[in-house]
């Protein structure tokens, strides 16, 4: 019974997702139209490849805080790049994604060489970044790119938005490194037992850092989606972020206490959140009550995933 | 006169099994009031297992526990305490960062009102320990206290809660000449005061000196109970091992005479100066009681323990600072503790046997599934892992099982000296002959085998030869011709050292 019930949670989260799709296509008017899944879709685009990047270091049995304010950071530093600097924006793109890989590394360090708590290194690593961020920006919003910088959050590939296309890629390499690379196969197995696989001989220390630098890339990724969505560098524009993704990664199936999770369940997980708000949207619940009710799907989720812990 | 002295404690027919294995069997334990009763056996004869029964951990028995002759159930530690059992442990079960009057009364603050009264709690505590004449700071976190005096707080927690039945389990094992005299001199106050204690320790002369009675455990069985002075210190020592070496050991390999791994003065926290040698196709024993160094120094052969000194691996000297290195060097280590250390309970048969050698399947940057789902299916069937596809996720699966997941890892990475930390630790008998079968065949392939184990028959039934540690210390090497056990148990319990010098070194 308990391998039944732990097999099918590898993939409800699959099967919910197709539920609550058959159901709002019923139920909520204007839900099921080309138009809006492939808005849904980029709704959540951004979002779920950031997602990838909490899904490896909550994986790898740590927790990235950092990213919500990484993603505001980002955008501010692409824009003051190529307004104030005048930078052409692919160099600009490039030069944010190093300081992104610079703040995974500041995090990877301190969890890893400092043996600080995930959550408070990463905690650190969140006020500070906010801080320099709110030094150049002043907390003023960033704006006028040039327009061809728009393609990556507002362009088309045919009829498919191109953030989509880039969450569609990402998530296959995702899915790849994960399941089909030595270093992805180690991430799982430092979060299942990181002492078991010390004494295996896998660099546990390299693996930590990697995960922290690879959540940070995927946030930078993740924030120059939207801030070409935006055309805007907006500083405060990942704050509330961090609660969605986690939502998003625990819903997927992912355990918080590491080893467990697939990038499928991450996508689905993603994409119920978006297709929950996109449908009290069309069903007009103001943002307050989505609030409480994202609330309450995170807390049932958690809830489902140490209750099958206990008995596991 | 003894005999008179009603039974405080009874335990009748009592037998427990674990699966695949019998850890009591049919035990008969009887405790006087206020008399000090000594447990004996090696390891694994059932002790533990005795004292966790008495202590409400264990509940899956059959037999009777009866307590001033009431038949008793006992739930919990907290409900044995609350009938007057108390345990104090060699791993000490005190808050580190709590005080000295915090941890004796934890859980239990004297209130008035509803506010936690400090006065009292002080007053009571200190007339504890005027009463055990020791005098120990309880306003200090207990981290800062030494071992001895942190075991003297464990004790006046106990004797706070009323305790009428005291286990002392090897609290003398981590302590100086001079502490476990005091130790001894409490032992006697409580024994004024009409307290009952049960005794376990490794080392016989503290039994003949401070315990009334006796009782030999062994393989579970009660081999013998009586009075100390009516015994000799070789009578115990032949009661403890008991029995004939009846599991049958396959054949000893010749080992060749290339070595394949050497330490000179290795030292650190846990042992000093170790110097050591093994061949290729030779099974090395390291003998000792808890304590004496044993998965310490494995540890620091595998990088995952912090020592000094050299080592030398087929004749090149290297420096081993982390796992990681040491696979790369040849090495493989099955820990001592299976599900915390050897596996990744939560993933599959193959993710873990794969794991030391995921680089060995890489085909570019992805792994070439197919090469190593075959090299698992090899393996399962070589080693006769009994799962129902390599997918199976090891939590679910038998200790032995586990164990053998464990060792087909190292076979995969190719190890050529293995270091097998009491592999056979809780497994049961049929897989334990299949372990020594693989072991056997690991030194006919020319694989050096060091084998830590508390089992005498598995030292003397597997080894070509057997280093004895004792307090951190190569005391012995016992060679083929002396295997036996009475010989390798003397070592273990330090026993030769009390004798003349001479006959110890014989040995070396």
């Amino acid at each position: 019974m308990m391998s039944f019930f732990s097999h099918i949670k590898e993939l409800t989260i699959f099967y919910i997702l197709i539920v609550l799709f058959t159901i709002f296509s019923i139920f909520v008017p204007n839900f099921f139209s080309f138009d809006n899944i492939v808005s849904i879709l980029r709704q959540v685009s951004a979002f779920t490849v950031i997602a990838f990047g909490e899904f490896f270091v909550i994986v790898s049995g740590g927790f990235d805080l950092s990213i919500g304010s990484t993603i505001g950071f980002v955008g501010i530093v692409v824009a003051s790049l190529i307004k104030i600097v005048g930078l052409n924006f692919w160099f600009a793109m490039f030069m944010a994604l190093m300081v992104c890989l610079l703040i995974g590394l500041f995090n990877g360090t301190l969890v890893v060489w400092g043996t600080i708590p995930p959550f408070i290194a990463t905690l650190a690593t969140m006020v500070i970044v906010r801080g320099i961020n709110f030094l150049i920006s002043n907390g003023i919003p960033i704006s006028g790119f040039p327009e061809s910088f728009g393609y990556l959050g507002r362009g088309y590939i045919g009829l498919i938005p191109v953030p989509v296309v880039m969450m569609a890629i990402t998530s296959f390499v995702c899915y790849l490194f994960m399941e089909h690379t030595e270093t992805g196969r180690c991430i799982y197995a430092v979060g299942g037992n990181e002492e078991a696989t010390r004494l295996s001989g896998v660099n546990v220390a390299k693996i930590k850092v990697l995960v922290y630098v690879l959540s940070s890339f995927f946030a930078g990724v993740g924030a120059i989606m939207i801030a070409s969505r935006i055309m805007a560098g907006q500083p405060t524009v990942g704050d509330n972020m961090l609660f969605d993704v986690v939502t998003a990664v625990v819903l997927g199936g992912t355990a918080l206490s590491g080893g467990k999770g697939n990038i499928l369940g991450v996508i689905s997980g993603a994409i119920i959140l978006g297709m929950v708000a996109n449908a009290m949207v069309l069903l007009r619940i103001g943002t307050y009550w989505q609030w409480i009710i994202k609330g309450i799907i995170l807390a049932i989720v958690v809830l489902i995933d140490s209750k099958t812990k206990e008995r596991g | 006169m003894l005999l008179a002295i009603p039974n405080r404690l009874e335990i009748n027919k009592c037998s427990i099994s674990f699966p695949g294995v019998k850890a009591l069997d049919n035990v008969n334990f009887h405790l006087k009031s206020g008399e000090c009763h000594a447990l004996v056996g090696e390891n694994g004869a059932g002790k533990s297992t005795l004292c966790k029964i008495i202590y409400g951990v264990y509940h899956h028995y059959t037999g009777e526990i009866r307590l001033e002759g009431q038949k008793v159930f006992i739930r919990d530690p907290h409900h044995a305490q609350k009938l007057g059992i108390s345990a104090v442990h060699q791993e000490l079960q005190l808050i580190p960062e709590m005080n000295g009057y915090e941890n004796i009364f934890l859980g239990r603050y004297k209130k008035r009102t509803s506010l936690i009264s400090w006065p009292m709690i002080r007053k009571q505590a200190e007339e504890i320990l005027n009463f055990l004449g020791c005098y120990i700071d309880l306003g200090i976190p207990v981290k800062k206290l030494r071992t001895a005096e942190k075991q003297i707080v464990q004790l006046a927690r106990a004797l706070s809660l009323n305790a009428r039945i005291i286990i002392l389990d090897e609290l003398t094992s981590v302590l100086q000449e001079k502490d476990i005299k005091n130790v001894f001199r409490i032992i006697n106050l409580l024994k004024d005061q009409n307290i009952s204690i049960i005794y376990i320790s490794h080392r016989l002369d503290e039994v003949f000196q401070v315990c009334d009675r006796y009782t030999v455990l062994c393989d579970g069985r009660v081999m013998q109970t009586g009075f100390v002075n009516q015994v000799s210190k070789e009578e115990l020592i032949r009661l403890m091992i008991g029995r004939d070496l009846k599991t049958i050991f396959p054949p000893l390999n010749d080992p060749m005479q290339e070595v394949s791994i050497e330490v000179r003065n290795l030292s650190s926290k846990a042992f000093s100066n170790v110097t050591f040698v093994a061949r290729k196709g030779e099974v090395v024993g390291i003998a000792g009681l808890i304590g004496a160094g044993k998965t310490e120094f494995v540890n620091a052969l595998f990088g995952s323990y912090r020592c000094s000194g050299l080592i030398s691996i087929k004749g090149r000297e290297v420096k081993i600072r982390s796992p990681y290195r040491a696979v790369r060097l040849g090495l493989g280590l099955v820990p001592d503790e299976r599900r915390i250390l050897g596996l990744v309970a939560t993933a599959s048969v193959k993710k873990n046997i794969t794991l030391p050698s995921l680089r060995e399947f890489r085909r570019g940057i992805f792994i070439d599934r197919r090469a190593e789902e075959g090299a698992v299916k090899k393996l399962v069937n070589l080693l006769k892992i009994d799962c129902y596809s390599p997918e199976q996720i090891v939590q679910s699966m038998s200790g032995g099982n586990q164990q053998k997941v464990v060792f087909a890892k190292w076979l995969l990475s190719k190890a050529d000296v293995l270091l097998l930390d009491e592999p056979t630790r809780g497994i049961d008998v049929g897989a334990k002959a299949e372990i020594y079968k693989i072991i056997n065949q690991l030194s006919k392939e020319g694989k050096t085998v060091i084998l830590v184990s508390p089992e005498l028959e598995e030292l003397i039934g597997l080894c070509h030869r057997v280093y004895v540690m004792f307090e951190g210390k190569i005391i012995a090497e016992v060679d083929k011709d002396n295997k036996q056990p009475e010989i390798l148990i003397k070592h273990i319990l330090g026993e030769s050292r009390n004798e003349s010098q001479n006959q110890t070194f014989k040995y070396i």
